[in-house]
C-alpha cells in the first residue's frame, strides 16, 4: 500500500527551494556588490603571494610612488587575509585597523630593516625617530605641568606618554629613557590628573579630537596622510563611506605636507592651565574657510612676510619635526632652523654644501617631492646641526632660491649681508629678527 | 529466492506502527545517520584541498572557501551537518533515555550509542581545531590542557592529542590524523555495530508481547518513503543554512601568541562555564566524567524498569530525573556562557 505522495512532494519542493538559495549565493558572492564577477588578483613582487584585496578596493589610490602597488601590494603594510573575498575574513588581522602606521603596530606595518627601521646614518630609522620625538613623548609639556603644580621641583623630563628608551644617544641633550606617564597619574595632584585626562590629545598616539578641523590619523599617517577639514574620504575606493569622519582624504602618503595638516594640532587654540582644558580659537570660521594667514597665526603672534606664504615644512626640517633620534626634554632642544639658517647674518652667509654622492639623503628626500629638480652637483643650505635643507639651493650667480615643497613655487632668499641690517651681532635668534620684520595682520 | 542485501540486514523489514510514529522517535536516530553520512562524504571532498600544516592549513581553508568552485558549499554543508549531528545524536540519546529504550537486553547498545556521541563530540572538536584560525585558540588550549589533568595518563593523552609537549607545528597534523582516521574509523565501525545491534536486539524498542500485525506494522517500503522525506527535509535545511551563513573564518592561528579572548564553540560552552565555577581538575575533568559514567551506568543498576515503547514510563523516574538533570544542567550552563 502506498501512502499519499503529497508529503514527499512538499519535501522535494523544500529541497528545490534550498537548491535555488544555494545557486543564488553562488552567483552573488560577498564581493559581488563592489566588483566584477571575477576576483581581481595581484601578486606583489616583494611578497610573491597572491592578494585579492583589489577585488573590492578597486580604484583605490596607490599609496605613494615610493610604495608602488605592484611591488608592495596591500598585505605587506596592512596585514589581513590576502585570499579572502568577504570583508569579515579579509580584514581579520588588519594592522591598526585602517592605519598600519599607528604606533601600536608601526613596527610590523612600516618597519623592518629594509623599510623604515633601517640604519640611522642613512636616515632610514624613521620609526625610531618618530617614537622618541617630542611629538610622541610630550615630555616637555608633562614636565612643565608637573613642575607648575609642584609634582617636581625642576623642568627635567621624567615621563613620556608611553615608556620609551633610546639605546643610542647622539646629541648633547639626549636622554636614555623616559617612564610612562599613565601609571604615575593616580598619584599626581588633581590639576595634573585633569591635565592627563583632558590635555593629552595631540601626541602621535592619540586619536584626533572628533571635530571638523582637528582631523588627522595617528602614527606616521598623522602627518603623512592628509585629511580634509571634515576628515572624510574623497578618493576612488568604492568600499569606503564618503560621509564618515576619521579618514584621510585619499589613500596617499606624502612628504609634501601642507600647513593645513600641521594645523590639525597646531595653531588651533590654547590649553588653559587654569581651566585645564583646551580652548579652541574663536576667531576662525567653523567651516575651514579661514585664510592661510588667519589659520596660521593667532592674533597675538609675530610673523614675517615669508612665514605667511610658505608651508611649515619649507623651513622646519625633518630633524626638527620627526626628531633627531634622541629623547629630549623640550622643544628648544630640537629647534634648529632660524631665519639666519637661510638668510645668514650681517657678518656671514648661510652654510652650504655641495652634493657629490649619488646616494646622498638629500637627493632621496628630493625624489619624493613632485616639484623637486635637485641634482648631483647642486649646492644646498645646511643647518647648524648639519641637516640639509634640500629645497634651498645656491644658484650659479650666487643667490639662494627656496622651493615651496607643497606648492613648487620658487622664492628668492634675500641675504642679510649687505642689507643694512643693524641687529646686534650677539642677538641673532629669529625672535630678534621679528622685532623689526614682523608684519601687521591686515 | 532473493537473499537479503547488506542494506536489508541493517534496515528493519517493518516496525510497529505505534513506535514508527514521529512523536515517539522524533526521527532522531535516522537523522543522525543521515547527518553522519553527509558529514563523511563532504569531509572526504574537503580532503582534496585541506593542507594539514601549520603554515598552510588556514590558507587552504580560505582557498576552499573563496576560490574553489562550490568549495564554500562543501565546507558549509560539512560544518552545518556536523553541528546538526551533535544536536540530533544528543537528542537521540535523551529520547532513548526517556522512553526506556535501553532496557530489556538493549543495555550494551546503550553503551555503543553513548560511545558514538563521545566520538562525535571529539570529531566536532578536532574539526573546529582544523580550521586553524585565530578564533580556535582558547578552546584548543583549554580543551587539550584538560586532558593533561587526567590523573596518571594525562601527559600521555595530551601528547597523543597535540603531537608534542605543547601546541605547535605538529598539532594540525595530529588533529587531522585523529579527525579523518583515528576518530572516523571507530565512528564508522561503531555506527554500523549500533545499527546492527538495534536489529539483533529485536528492532526498535516496543512493548513486550507479539509485535503488531497487519495495519499496525509499517512495512519497509513505507518506512523508506518516510526516511527519504526526512532526508529531503534535512538536506533542504543544510543547504539553506549553508546559503545563509558561512562558518566563521579569520586569519591563521599562531600557537605562540597569547590568546586574546576566551571564546568557545557552542558545543564547548557548558564546559567553559563549568571551568569558571572552580578547580579545572574537578570542574573540567571529574564532573564531566562522573556525569558520563552515571549516564553509562543507567541500565546497569540505576534503572530497573521494564516498560518499553512509550515516553516517560512510570517505572523509570530515577533514571529520567538523572538524565534530565544532566541535560538541563548542560543546557543552562551553555546558555549562561552564550549570554556573556
Amino acid at each position: 500500500m502506498m501512502a499519499s505522495p503529497r508529503p514527499l512532494l512538499l519535501a522535494t519542493l523544500a529541497l528545490t527551494v534550498s537548491v535555488v538559495l544555494v545557486a543564488r549565493r553562488e552567483s552573488t558572492p560577498p564581493h559581488a556588490g563592489f566588483a566584477s564577477d571575477t576576483p581581481v588578483v595581484l601578486v606583489p613582487s616583494l611578497t610573491g603571494q597572491p592578494e585579492y584585496c583589489l577585488t573590492c578596493h578597486s580604484g583605490i589610490e596607490e599609496i605613494s610612488a615610493a610604495h608602488p602597488t605592484e611591488a608592495f601590494g596591500c598585505v605587506r603594510c596592512h596585514g589581513g587575509q590576502p585570499l579572502a573575498l568577504d570583508a569579515e575574513t579579509a580584514h581579520a588581522g588588519l594592522l591598526g585597523g585602517r592605519n598600519p602606521s599607528d604606533f601600536d603596530v608601526v613596527e610590523e606595518g612600516c618597519g623592518g630593516t629594509e623599510c623604515h627601521s633601517g640604519p640611522a646614518d642613512e636616515g632610514l630609522d624613521q620609526i625610531h625617530r618618530s617614537l622618541v620625538s617630542m611629538q610622541s613623548t610630550y615630555a616637555g609639556a608633562i614636565a612643565a605641568v608637573r613642575e607648575a603644580f609642584g609634582s617636581q621641583s625642576d623642568a627635567e623630563a621624567h615621563f613620556s606618554i608611553f615608556a620609551v628608551s633610546d639605546p643610542e644617544i647622539t646629541s648633547p641633550t639626549g636622554l636614555p629613557s623616559l617612564e610612562g606617564f599613565s601609571p604615575q597619574v593616580a598619584s599626581e595632584p588633581p590639576a595634573v590628573q585633569a591635565f592627563a585626562e583632558r590635555c593629552l590629545t595631540c601626541h602621535l598616539r592619540a586619536e584626533a579630537v572628533d571635530q571638523a578641523g582637528f582631523q588627522r590619523l595617528t602614527g606616521c599617517a598623522a602627518c603623512h596622510a592628509v585629511s580634509n577639514w571634515q576628515g572624510t574620504y574623497d578618493g576612488g575606493d568604492p568600499t569606503l563611506p564618503r560621509d564618515e569622519a576619521g579618514h584621510a582624504e585619499t589613500h596617499r602618503l606624502t612628504t609634501s605636507i601642507p600647513y593645513s595638516q600641521c594645523n590639525a594640532c597646531h595653531n588651533r587654540g590654547n590649553y588653559s592651565l587654569v581651566e585645564m582644558e583646551f580652548q579652541a580659537r574663536t576667531d576662525l570660521p567653523s567651516d575651514g574657510t579661514a585664510s592661510r594667514l588667519a589659520a596660521y597665526y593667532q592674533p597675538i603672534a609675530q610673523f614675517t612676510a615669508c612665514e605667511e606664504e610658505l608651508d611649515c615644512i619649507d623651513c622646519h626640517s625633518a630633524g626638527e619635526v620627526m626628531g633627531d633620534g634622541d629623547l629630549h626634554r623640550q622643544m628648544s632642544e630640537v629647534r634648529d632652523v632660524q631665519c639666519r639658517t637661510c638668510h645668514g647674518t650681517a657678518a656671514e652667509g648661510p652654510t652650504t654644501r655641495q652634493i657629490t654622492d649619488a646616494s646622498d639623503t638629500a637627493l632621496r628626500q628630493a625624489r619624493l617631492n613632485p616639484h623637486a629638480t635637485l641634482e648631483l652637483g647642486d649646492t644646498v643650505v645646511t643647518t647648524e646641526r648639519g641637516e640639509t635643507l634640500w629645497n634651498v639651493t645656491l644658484q650659479s650667480e650666487g643667490s639662494l632660491e627656496l622651493m615651496g615643497k607643497v606648492s613648487g613655487t620658487i622664492y628668492g632668499v634675500p641675504p642679510v649681508a649687505g642689507s643694512g641690517c643693524e641687529q646686534n651681532p650677539d642677538e641673532q635668534e629669529s625672535s630678534a629678527c621679528h622685532e623689526c620684520h614682523a608684519v601687521e595682520r591686515p | 529466492m532473493n537473499r537479503p542485501t547488506f542494506f536489508e540486514h541493517l534496515h528493519p523489514p517493518f516496525i510497529p506502527e505505534a513506535q514508527a510514529r514521529f512523536r515517539y522517535t522524533l526521527g532522531l536516530g535516522g537523522l543522525s545517520v543521515f547527518f553522519f553520512l553527509v558529514t563523511s562524504v563532504s569531509g572526504a571532498l574537503l580532503l582534496f584541498y585541506y593542507s594539514p600544516t601549520a603554515a598552510q592549513a588556514n590558507a587552504s581553508v580560505q582557498l576552499l572557501q573563496f576560490h574553489v568552485p562550490l568549495g564554500w558549499l562543501v565546507r558549509g554543508v560539512h560544518f552545518w551537518s556536523a553541528q546538526a549531528l551533535v544536536v540530533t545524536a544528543a537528542l537521540h540519546l535523551l529520547r532513548v533515555a526517556l522512553t526506556g529504550g535501553f532496557r530489556s537486553g538493549r543495555r550494551f547498545n546503550w553503551l555503543l550509542g553513548l560511545g558514538l556521541l563521545v566520538v562525535v563530540l571529539a570529531l566536532d572538536f578536532t574539526g573546529y581545531g582544523l580550521r586553524w584560525d585565530a578564533s580556535i585558540g582558547w578552546a584548543l588550549v583549554v580543551g587539550t590542557n584538560l586532558m593533561r589533568l587526567v590523573p596518571l595518563a594525562g601527559e600521555t593523552l595530551y601528547r597523543w592529542a597535540v603531537g608534542g609537549s605543547a601546541l605547535g607545528e605538529a598539532t594540525v597534523l595530529r588533529l587531522f590524523g585523529w579527525h579523518v582516521f583515528g576518530l572516523m574509523l571507530p565512528a564508522f565501525a561503531v555506527l554500523i555495530w549500533h545499527l546492527f545491534r538495534v536489529r539483533r536486539d529485536g528492532g526498535i524498542a516496543h512493548p513486550a508481547g507479539p509485535q503488531g500485525v497487519g495495519d499496525s506494522r509499517l512495512p519497509r517500503a513505507r518506512l523508506v518513503q518516510r526516511e527519504v522525506m526526512a532526508m529531503l527535509l534535512a538536506g533542504a535545511l543544510l543547504l539553506t543554512l549553508t546559503a545563509a551563513a558561512a562558518p566563521a573564518l579569520t586569519g591563521p592561528f599562531d600557537p605562540s601568541s597569547p590568546i586574546a579572548e576566551a571564546r568557545a564553540p557552542w558545543f564547548f560552552l557548558s564546559l567553559q562555564e563549568l571551568l569558571r565555577l572552580g578547580d579545572p581538575l574537578w570542574m573540567g575533568v571529574f564532573v564531566p566524567l562522573v556525569a558520563l559514567a552515571l549516564v553509562a551506568l543507567l541500565p546497569y543498576g540505576i534503572d530497573r524498569g521494564l516498560i518499553l515503547g512509550r515516553w516517560l514510563p512510570r517505572d523509570g523516574r530515577v533514571g529520567q530525573a538523572l538524565v534530565l538533570t544532566i541535560a538541563v544542567g548542560a543546557c543552562l550552563l551553555a546558555v549562561r556562557g552564550a549570554l556573556r
